[in-house]
């Protein structure tokens, strides 16, 4: 159930025009709430940035089922936060970091972002599992 | 800082919206807490909150578009730089 839901909302095309808030920030950047989504049509990667604090911005990409198994599961208080009741509902996307590896964009397994799309709201959800990966080898980075 | 003695089942309060609860002490070095707060209010073990802190920073920046547009206009992918792993 989850896995079909996430996979049909995961164009970001469909992410890219309206405002997004996120009610506890992101880790580092809490006092950044609203957020845009830009789309350079780049592959399936978009970037979210604040609109109050530009330069809180990242790169961010669908969670891939494929490779990386199920979406996570969101805490009950959690879904509170984004107004979420069905959690098939959830966008997952993980936040790629193109700076920390010369060869590779690696991705954060262990702060991926759930989205609401119907309400714009979104969290970064910390999970406390220490054999996820933060920096898991996404992609080479383009030449 | 402030310094509290509470026994299990005892709670503190901060402001009217958090409430701190003593669950449980096992083995007298493991303290098990239950914490009320509203759903704006990030609540995180510091070690892990630092980690993800310290990623983001590393992540995130002005620079995160900059490279998005470089990469969009270098022509490649991600579809076709996956990893197979």
């Amino acid at each position: 159930m989850a896995a079909a839901a996430t996979k049909t909302v995961m164009k970001p095309e469909a992410i890219s025009n309206e405002a997004f808030f996120f009610p506890q920030g992101l880790a580092g950047f809490s006092d950044a709430h609203e957020f845009g989504f830009i789309y350079e049509g780049h592959g399936d990667i978009v970037c979210l940035q604040s609109i109050d604090s530009p330069e809180a911005a990242f790169l961010l990409t669908p969670w891939d089922e494929e490779r990386l198994g199920h979406v996570p599961k969101l805490p009950n208080e959690q879904c509170s936060c984004i107004s979420i009741d069905d959690q098939s509902h959830i966008m997952w996307m993980v936040v790629l970091n193109p700076f920390a590896d010369k060869e590779w964009v690696t991705a954060n397994l262990r702060a991926p972002i759930a989205l609401n799309l119907e309400a714009r709201l979104g969290l970064q959800c910390i999970r406390a599992d220490s054999e996820l990966e933060i920096r898991y080898r996404w992609m080479k980075q383009p030449s | 800082m402030l310094i509290l003695r509470r026994k299990i089942g005892q709670v503190i309060t901060i402001n009217d919206n958090i409430r701190i609860i003593i669950q449980d002490v096992q083995n007298e070095h493991i303290v098990r807490i239950g914490i009320e707060a509203p759903p704006d209010i990030p609540v995180h073990r510091m070690e892990i909150y630092n980690i993800i802190q310290q990623e983001n920073a590393s992540a995130g920046g002005a620079g995160a578009l900059n490279w998005l547009k470089g990469a969009s206009n270098d022509g490649s992918s991600s579809d076709e730089n996956s990893d197979e792993t």
